[in-house]
């Protein structure tokens, strides 16, 4: 029996190619995200266990400000005296390293990454475990030196001797390049700029008594963990959070993992998709080869086979077929893996392709997601194999239906009615639901349900949707189209199944596009109704920046007032028990000059009174706060105090979506408590009696020397968060891209495996005068007709998931629905493309056939 | 041109005229040593408004006869006319065209498109020609055959010799100048395969068409006007008025293969000439 198997698989290998490289495609996916992150990751944890000190001290930081407000985190320099005192020190260093720096040169172009990679602006210790060497020039010495890494340097042509302007917190300042300092181990993509120890404190914190750590070495004989424990006793773990080495690689490790996490998610997203879509490809390949195959599997029961034997050698099939293509699939993860690392280094992020890591998990994931896929897929078709009657070896094929394709379709309707309903109910649930939480979930469970629904019920409605989409193709092609459309109708099942691979992928687009092209009108609502500025002033990662930058605005002739805005994380305790943490924006007075805020209760007076806070009316009923409601609050450094609710907003989003709570106080509160913030945006007028149009470019001019941020009106900074909005958007293209890709497989397949089935068929026709290209034509046209019924029913499905969405983001304020018809109508222009591309090769094929050897076609 | 088939090529009837023949027609196999001669020089006259039959044993080259004067095998030599037209030489495309316009076929099997209903099947190679079926002459096909009620069924729901109805009224509908006919019955029980040549034979003497029909089944040939005989890739004899006793008679002497009676025509034998070529 196996080797009658055996004899299948090689017999069949051009019709299962297909099917191979949907688990190709699916594996090396898989494959090439692990050894990516296991490379990336092995990488970073060489760089940080050899860069992290024994033992660090650090402030304790549960609420992370950097990134939000700009204000860093610090301990006095004094600490590093009583650090070197403890016994075991070999030496203590105080560590000054900020990353809310932009270095400018001297024609004001920031030579930092433009990738979002940070600038780090440190203290120069020449030690071995810097990740940098000096490689020429010398160490800067005193204020006005500096060591730029030489990635850097060679990026943005900065040789030694030229000047470089550091915008720091505390001001800017000026440098003279002193040295280049050469990357010893992975460059991890970020812009170095060292100074001398002596003054970094000051130049880069405001103070040369505070520091960003402590570093201390320990002496001979004296374990990391032993020191830790030592110097925690001496300067106290409430305060300070002191970290070994290994513990310091690790959270550093953490903190890239974030970003790693997101090309992992990314890949194994594709990865899904591919599966997901393969799936498809691989049931439908099976069920194809059985049915011709149905002669050949009813004489091998007649000479003996019993059902088990013919079940088990269709899986023996399929778990060949899944070797291959995992084995395939796992060397395509290793180029991938390899493609990735060479793009990581355009991006400035240097890893070595040589020291790839292959870890054991990889393999055995390859090959359980490639056999497992296609064990799975084989399984129905094996089991229908197998109740293949010894009878069928002897009945002759008649007029050539292929078997199976008549058979009724009920389970698949009780299923997908079942199914559906309990889709649609989630769904309508989705949509009716008041809360965000189980909005969401209802979506999910919704979504995952209605797509089963339509898979499962896809064949039952290729009758009815092909004969509408194809209804005009007997009056438009004549015989030829009647013949593709009903060709496509021939076996509901296999159109059905060969759709839903399109149908997946569009669906989420469908659902992605509606869901995004509401988030973008909502936005723009928004933006017009509350955004009364004439500019923002800001920059595209919305990161904080310079006060200097308010300062140098406030200062242009022509501006008539400027609005800072800032930011800050906070913990919230609510009255409802609660304990969140969330993001606060501090504005400063005239607000109502530059935004139109809505207010359920109190106004910009009261909320940015000194002590009050404002946050959102919906959410502080689901909370239970009210007008005067006092909450405790935490800032960053353990600062705690409690604020007066002093007004409630009625907006249709909070501002900065995703911030929960909408939380906004006044700027002088906020100065309080985080004394060291930046700016995160400001708001410009225009003087009264000044056109704004012409205040522009002397606003431009005058920020000129600080490219971190850009003078941006409604229209731009609309354009700004469709950006954003957009960048969801291009990775679920990019998605759709693969699913479209494995998709025209599957429609080439089951055209293929048609053409070969209908041999016979073909030949007659072209006996009786059918042309060349009508032949061609006449299989383009199923294949047209198969793609436009997956994008339709793709479509529709994501129409109603997107719908679905949007009441989710209406829920969080954004109320805006839109529908994007132009994307909807060009994805339907699209599958027909796609339809005609599939049948290229099939079309070529049935059309060069030998109309006597095909009249002879067994 | 000098073998006395030349000059008298069976088939040949004073005063109809031809609807196809073929002269010199040669087919053969593969090349050099290992060539096979289906067709040996084989010279042909179809009678118009005739029903003739062609019978040998099998491998005797009929097939590939039927196959080339339909334009749907290409000659190794000699040449091949549709009433005027030489269709040896013809591109591809004029090919098509002309088995579409101009050539009836029934086969043994597998005659119809499955998804198409009988009516459809019927007017199909007019459909793709673009043209319109004569209504009056397609309406007499259809009564003819008793297919009125099975019009609007798919091939799945007919009996064999239901489809083979279907298949005859389509090689007749649009009135072409020849039907060719290869083992139409070869798969019908013997009634309706009778029903099959009655009709056949009807459209010959009722509606003027010309018919060619491949058969090893002299009872089948009985129903013909004239029977060739085609031995080893040569017509070796013509039976005008047959009857399925007589047909049978001379198919006993026929040469298998093997040596061959002397009398009626004489055979040019080549070397190598010996098998012929696989049929079917």
């Amino acid at each position: 029996m196996l080797k009658a198997t055996l004899r299948s698989f090689l017999a069949h290998k051009g019709r299962l190619a297909l099917s191979a490289l949907a688990v190709i495609l699916s594996v090396a996916f898989v494959a090439g995200s692990l050894i990516f992150s296991d490379t990336v990751s092995r990488t970073f944890d060489r760089l940080f266990a050899s860069t992290a000190a024994d033992v660090t001290v650090q402030p304790r930081e549960d609420l992370r400000s950097a990134r939000t407000s700009g204000a860093v985190q610090t301990v006095p320099a004094a600490l590093r005296d009583r650090v070197a005192g403890v016994d075991g020190v070999a030496a203590a260093r105080a560590e000054v390293s900020v990353r809310n720096v932009v270095v400018v040169d001297r024609r004001n172009r920031s030579v930092g990454p433009t990738t979002g990679a940070p600038t780090v602006a440190a203290a120069w210790y020449a030690t071995d475990r810097s990740p940098v060497r000096l490689t020429s020039g010398h160490a800067p010495r005193g204020a006005g030196e500096a060591l730029l890494d030489a990635d850097t340097a060679g990026r943005r042509h900065v040789r030694i001797g030229d000047t470089l302007t550091v915008q720091a917190q505390p001001g800017a300042f000026r440098v003279r390049v002193a040295g280049i300092a050469t990357f010893t181990t992975t460059n991890p993509g970020a812009a170095l700029l060292y100074l001398d120890p002596a003054v970094a404190g000051r130049e880069l914190l405001g103070s040369s008594a505070r520091a960003t750590a402590v570093a201390a070495d320990a002496a001979p004989g004296v374990s990391d963990a032993e020191l830790k424990r030592r110097i925690g006793a001496v300067v106290g773990t409430r305060t300070y959070e002191v970290k070994t080495a290994g513990e310091q690689a690790r959270s550093a490790a953490a903190a890239l993992g974030t970003f790693l996490d997101v090309v992992k998610y990314v890949m194994l997203g594709f990865a899904g998709v591919a599966l997901l879509v393969g799936v498809f490809l691989i049931v439908n390949t099976f069920s194809m080869l059985i049915a011709q195959r149905t002669r050949e599997l009813g004489l091998l029961r007649a000479l003996g086979a019993d059902r088990r034997q013919v079940r088990r050698s269709v899986l023996t099939e399929a778990l060949l077929l899944g070797l291959v293509g995992s084995t395939l699939g796992l060397a395509a993860g290793i180029g991938l893996a390899f493609g990735l690392i060479r793009l990581m280094s355009a991006f400035g992020m240097h890893l070595r392709a040589a020291e790839m890591v292959i870890g054991w998990g990889t393999p055995v994931a390859a090959y359980v997601v490639g056999l497992g896929v296609t064990f799975v897929a084989a399984y129905l078709p094996a089991r229908r194999a197998a109740a293949v009657s010894p009878m069928a070896a002897l009945a002759s094929d008649g007029v050539g239906e292929t078997a199976g394709a008549g058979r009724p379709l009920r389970t698949r309707a009780i299923a997908g009615a079942v199914v559906g309903t309990a889709g649609a109910a989630a769904l309508a649930g989705c949509a009716t639901a008041t809360r965000t939480a189980r909005a969401a979930s209802l979506l999910g469970a919704g979504v995952v349900l209605t797509l089963i629904a339509t898979v499962v019920a896809g064949p039952l409605l290729v009758r009815p949707v092909i004969r509408v989409l194809g209804a005009a193709f007997p009056v438009l092609f004549g015989p030829v189209g009647r013949m593709s459309r009903r060709n496509a109708l021939r076996d509901p099942r296999r159109t059905g199944a060969t759709a839903a691979a399109l149908m997946v992928g569009l669906a989420l687009v469908g659902g992605m596009s509606v869901a995004s092209a509401s988030m973008s009108a909502s936005f723009d609502r928004q933006i017009d109704r509350t955004l009364g500025a004439d500019f923002v002033v800001q920059n595209a990662n919305f990161l904080p920046f310079t006060r200097q930058i308010a300062d140098r605005a406030a200062g242009t002739p022509g501006v008539g007032l400027v609005v800072r805005q800032r930011r800050t994380p906070i913990a919230v305790r609510l009255p409802d028990g609660r304990r969140v943490t969330t993001t606060a924006a501090g504005y400063g007075r005239r607000l109502d000059d530059v935004a139109h805020i809505t207010y359920a209760r109190g106004g910009s007076a009261a909320a940015l009174a000194d002590g009050h806070l404002a946050l959102d009316a919906g959410y502080a009923e689901e909370h239970g706060v009210r007008i005067g409601s006092v909450l405790p609050v935490e800032f960053p450094g353990g600062r705690r105090t409690e604020l007066t609710v002093g007004a409630l907003t009625d907006q249709d989003a909070a501002d900065g979506f995703g911030t929960e709570g909408g939380l906004f106080l006044g700027l002088p509160t906020l100065q309080r408590y985080v004394p060291d913030g930046q700016d995160a945006a400001l708001y410009v007028n225009a003087a009264p009696g000044t056109d704004p149009a012409r205040l522009r470019p002397r606003l431009e001019r005058a920020l000129g020397s600080f490219p971190q941020v850009q003078v941006r009106d409604q229209a731009d900074y609309k354009d700004l968060v469709h950006d954003q909005i957009a960048v969801l958007l291009y990775l679920v293209y990019a998605l759709l891209g693969l699913a479209i890709v494995i998709a025209v497989l599957g429609v080439v397949n089951t055209l293929a495996l048609s053409v070969v089935e209908r041999t016979r068929e073909i030949g007659l026709l072209r006996a009786i005068g059918l042309g060349r290209r009508q032949v061609r034509r006449m299989i383009r046209l199923e294949s047209v007709v198969i793609a436009v019924f997956g994008a339709v029913l793709g479509l529709g499905l994501g129409l109603v998931w997107g719908v679905c969405m949007q009441r989710v983001l209406a829920l969080r304020g954004l109320t805006a629905l839109a529908i994007p018809w132009g994307t909807i109508v060009a994805v339907v222009l699209g599958s027909v493309v796609v339809g005609v591309v599939a049948a290229l090769l099939p079309a070529l094929r049935a059309s060069r056939m030998n109309v006597l050897a095909a009249i002879a076609h067994e | 041109m000098s073998t006395p088939a030349a000059q008298h090529a069976p088939g040949r009837t004073p005063g109809g005229g031809t609807a196809a023949r073929a002269r010199g027609l040669t087919k053969a196999y593969g090349s050099g040593e290992t060539a096979v001669l289906a067709l040996d020089a084989v010279d042909v006259d179809i009678a118009r408004g005739r029903f003739t039959a062609v019978m040998g044993p099998s491998g005797s080259g009929k097939s590939t006869l039927m196959h080339c004067l339909a334009g749907l095998d290409t000659v190794s030599a000699g040449r091949v006319w549709l009433g005027g037209t030489e269709i040896t030489g013809l591109r591809e495309r004029e090919l098509t065209r002309l088995r579409r316009d101009r050539i009836g076929f029934v086969f043994q099997s597998f005659n119809l498109v499955p998804t198409l209903t009988a009516a459809e099947n019927i007017t199909l190679p007019m459909d793709i020609a673009g043209r319109r079926p004569d209504a009056r002459w397609l309406d007499q096909v259809v009564d003819t055959l008793g297919l009125r009620p099975r019009l609007a069924h798919r091939p799945a729901q007919l009996s064999g010799g239901q489809q083979q109805r279907v298949a005859c009224a389509r090689a007749l509908a649009s009135r072409p100048e020849l039907v060719l006919a290869d083992e139409p019955t070869g798969n019908l029980d013997s009634r309706t395969g009778r029903e099959v040549l009655a009709f056949l034979r009807g459209a010959v003497d009722d509606l003027g068409q010309t018919v060619v029909m491949v058969t090893h089944d002299p009872g089948a040939a009985a129903h013909s006007d004239l029977v060739l005989f085609l031995a080893d890739g040569r017509i070796v004899d013509e039976m005008p008025e047959p009857t399925a006793e007589a047909v049978l008679e001379r198919m006993r002497v026929l040469p298998a293969g093997g040596p061959r009676e002397p009398g009626s025509v004489p055979v040019r034998r080549r070397p190598g000439a010996g098998r012929t070529a696989e049929e079917d």
